[in-house]
């Protein structure tokens, strides 16, 4: 066995290891942000960030006031997508409740609402919805028309038939109607943290690793002691190694922790392999390193270094599709999440977890991170030796 | 205040003349404006969907047609001997929509004729927003046709305020709220931890300026930082955003002043509190970047947020900035929306700047 370890590590690199160990293990405040800081915030974030829509509080003016009308207002309101915020008298009223963000929704009822389908006449009401934000806005109108449609299906069931006017377009008198059928595959509960969480946890190891190991490379050449390491007979290759090795080592653990904190506090279910999302975070955290590396060799101090990750990060992890769809980014912009190790790995992630894909499915983000760690690798080997030499 | 106006002075050279310093102040924020605001949308565009088309009727032929037609579903093609699932496991497409068997032959009689519509669902809001869209292009695809029966009860959708549902115009205020809670403080923190890490708040004790003179000097220049920041931003968010004052715009252009004060002293109090500048930036990324960003309804509302952790929400400063500028910009409130929310903030900078002040004396005492 230590034959082996002597062929495969040359003595320098043991002791270089060694000596990397003992200062990670002794540094309490790096512990610490590596093993708590990241739980707490995987947990925060996947509570906090939500884009559920459910509760939009609807205001409403009811200007028929039937028996027949105050049906279709508490089907609205009883379902869990709309709350009640209160009965208005006018439509001004009600838009002044609006535009003070009383209520989010509004649904106008006219006065001749009972009569026209006492006689099978159709009938319109209006809906207002504050579309300030387009997400919500598109769900709760997407809410909004399957109640009425289905309420629609109640009063036909009652009865009450609406001749439908002749359409210019039609060439068929008479014709079927498509009955659309969704069917939601890997998450029918449609819980939104598992999307979220899945995608931050790629986030949080890109940014811890770029961020801890631009600190762990610059410390040496703040405090001095780089040249005295340049001096001894090791090569620059094996001060990397032996210098990335224990932050993997402790990023990888973070890791485990991470996925724990998906099992238990988000229940998020593992019907993929989980050896394939431990080699994708492997690899996330290696490309991460690499990062860190590249900013620790164009910064001279841990702070410029921590200024630069400000410059990198923001866009790296926005651009990511780790919060939101990709298909929701800028045309232009989708393709560079090709470079962006927290896409491969967000994907990798959701694969092996939700959608239960092996590799056959994921080769290719798999292919894409090992590349963007071996660019990211050499390209800060290469900007280390020039700033040796 | 002359003592103040100096040591104004003396805080904007020090920024001007480090690059570093000055692209994180002005360039960054610019940058994360024009590049979040476009990226953080959640409303899709061209989500592809793979079609399996059993019938291969005219009929079928003119209902794929319709979701062919839309801007927010994209067709791709699809190998016929895969299965429709296989396209979602190897992310090809979002959905798959199964035409059956028979679908033609249904329609002209005039039967249901059901369709499947397998979304993937892994992005529970991205599946809820196809599977809407879906069913609102169906529903027309029906009435087109003419179906044989009509809805009783017609509803009229109007969407106020954003009746594009340009998703920019409602992230573009928020990442203009959050660049100002990020960088100005950072620079300040920064400023201020500095002067304690280095000792030079000796030569500020021994000389004649008070603290408060001192604490003003400082955050007054932040407060040009931060107001320069406003300036160019909304240059923006009203040229290449499109954006404009939707009603009374003195709210906003008070709640602006009273706000890069509250942030300016928020970096100051951080930066007093722990004078160590890699601490202190930890912290201000923590209250500048994070809260703001997980805790304003900057991406979801804050209704979303789990009754347990909401209470946060009412602490974190950038929240009621937040609504002010959004309500200004695209729902004109008003003053009597907004007086309450102008209030928190300025008591939220009294808070900030009283504790820096006290940080300050305890840092004398240390030092």
């Amino acid at each position: 066995m230590t034959k082996l370890l002597n062929s495969l590590f040359s003595y320098r690199l043991r002791a270089l290891l060694k000596k990397e160990f003992n200062e990670t293990r002794h540094d309490r405040k790096l512990m610490f942000s590596m093993t708590v800081m990241p739980v707490v915030q995987l947990t925060l974030i996947g509570f906090a960030l939500s884009a559920a829509v459910s509760n939009v509080p609807l205001a409403i003016v009811d200007d028929n006031r039937s028996p027949e009308s105050r049906e279709l207002i508490a089907t609205l309101t009883e379902s869990k997508s709309f709350r009640l915020a209160g009965y208005y008298s006018s439509v001004d009223q009600l838009g002044d409740a609006v535009s003070r963000g009383k209520a989010d929704a509004g649904m106008v009822v006219p006065y001749d609402y009972a009569r026209n389908l006492a006689r099978d006449r159709q009938t319109t009401i209006q809906f207002l919805l504050n579309a300030t934000n387009a997400n919500t806005a598109t769900i709760s109108r997407g809410y909004a028309e399957s109640v009425i449609q289905r309420f629609n299906t109640g009063l036909r069931n009652q009865g009450i038939h609406v001749r439908a006017q002749p359409n210019a377009g039609s060439d068929f008198a008479r014709r079927g109607q498509v009955q659309l059928q969704p069917a939601f595959l890997y998450n029918p509960g449609l819980v939104d943290s598992w999307f979220i969480v899945t995608g931050v946890l790629g986030l949080l190891l890109i940014l811890d690793s770029s961020l801890i190991c631009s600190a762990a490379m610059v410390r040496e050449r703040e405090a001095g002691t780089l040249e005295q390491l340049l001096m001894s007979p090791a090569s620059s290759s094996e001060i990397i190694i032996a210098k990335i090795t224990p932050l993997f080592l402790l990023l990888f653990l973070m890791m485990l922790a991470g996925i724990g904190v998906l099992k238990l506090a988000f229940g998020v279910p593992f019907h993929g392999n989980i050896f394939l999302l431990l080699v994708g975070g492997a690899l996330c955290i290696l490309s991460g390193i690499s990062i860190g590396t590249v900013i620790a060799t164009f910064s001279k101090s841990a702070q410029q270094a921590q200024l630069l990750c400000f410059f990198v990060n923001p866009p790296l992890s926005s651009l990511s599709g780790a919060l939101n769809p990709v298909e929701a980014m800028p045309k232009w912009l989708q393709p560079f999440t090709v470079l962006n190790p927290i896409h491969h790995f967000a994907t990798i992630a959701r694969g092996a977890t939700l959608k239960g894909s092996g590799f056959m499915e994921l080769w290719p983000n798999f292919l894409g991170l090992l590349l963007i760690t071996l660019a990211l690798g050499s390209l800060s080997v290469w900007r280390f030796r020039k700033q040796l030499s | 205040m002359r003592r103040i106006v100096a040591q104004a002075r003396k805080e904007l050279t020090q920024i001007v003349r480090d690059w570093r310093t000055l692209a994180l102040a002005l360039a960054l924020p610019v940058f994360l404006l024009v590049l979040m605001s476009n990226a953080l949308s959640l409303t899709v565009n061209e989500l592809p969907i793979v079609v399996q088309d059993f019938d291969g009727s005219t009929a079928s032929n003119d209902f794929i047609d319709v979701f062919r037609a839309s801007i927010t579903l994209h067709v791709v093609s699809w190998p016929v001997d895969k299965t429709a699932e296989a396209a979602l496991a190897s992310n090809a497409a979002r959905a798959v929509l199964i035409i059956p068997f028979h679908f033609g032959r249904d329609m002209a009689r005039g039967v249901n004729a059901p369709v499947q519509f397998m979304v993937d669902a892994s992005d529970a809001n991205t599946a809820k927003l196809v599977s809407a869209y879906a069913s609102q292009i169906t529903s027309a695809y029906t009435q087109q046709v003419g179906g044989t029966q009509a809805a009783p009860i017609q509803t009229a959708i109007r969407l106020w305020f954003n009746p594009g549902l340009s998703s920019t115009k409602f992230f573009a205020p928020g990442i203009f709220v959050l660049g100002i809670s990020m960088f100005p403080p950072l620079l300040a923190a920064l400023a201020m931890a500095k002067e304690g890490e280095q000792k030079t708040i000796l030569q500020v004790y021994v000389s004649s300026i008070s603290a408060h003179e001192f604490l003003l000097g400082k955050i007054i220049a932040f407060m040009a930082v931060a107001l320069a920041e406003c300036l160019v931003m909304s240059l923006l968010l009203f040229t290449s955003f499109g954006l404009s004052f939707a009603g009374d715009p003195t709210p906003a252009l008070i709640a602006t002043i009273l706000y890069v004060f509250c942030v300016a002293a928020f970096g100051t109090m951080i930066g007093a509190i722990i004078p160590n500048q890699a601490a202190a930036m930890q912290a201000v990324a923590f209250g500048g970047f994070l809260l703001v960003y997980l805790f304003t309804g900057l991406i979801f509302p804050i209704e979303n947020i789990p009754a347990g952790l909401r209470w946060i929400s009412d602490l974190v400063w950038g929240r009621y900035y937040i609504e002010i500028v959004r309500d200004a910009l695209l729902q004109g409130g008003g003053w009597t929306a907004m007086w309450f929310k102008v209030l928190v903030i300025g008591v939220i900078g009294a808070i900030f700047y009283a504790s820096a002040w006290l940080g300050m004396r305890r840092m004398q005492v240390k030092a």
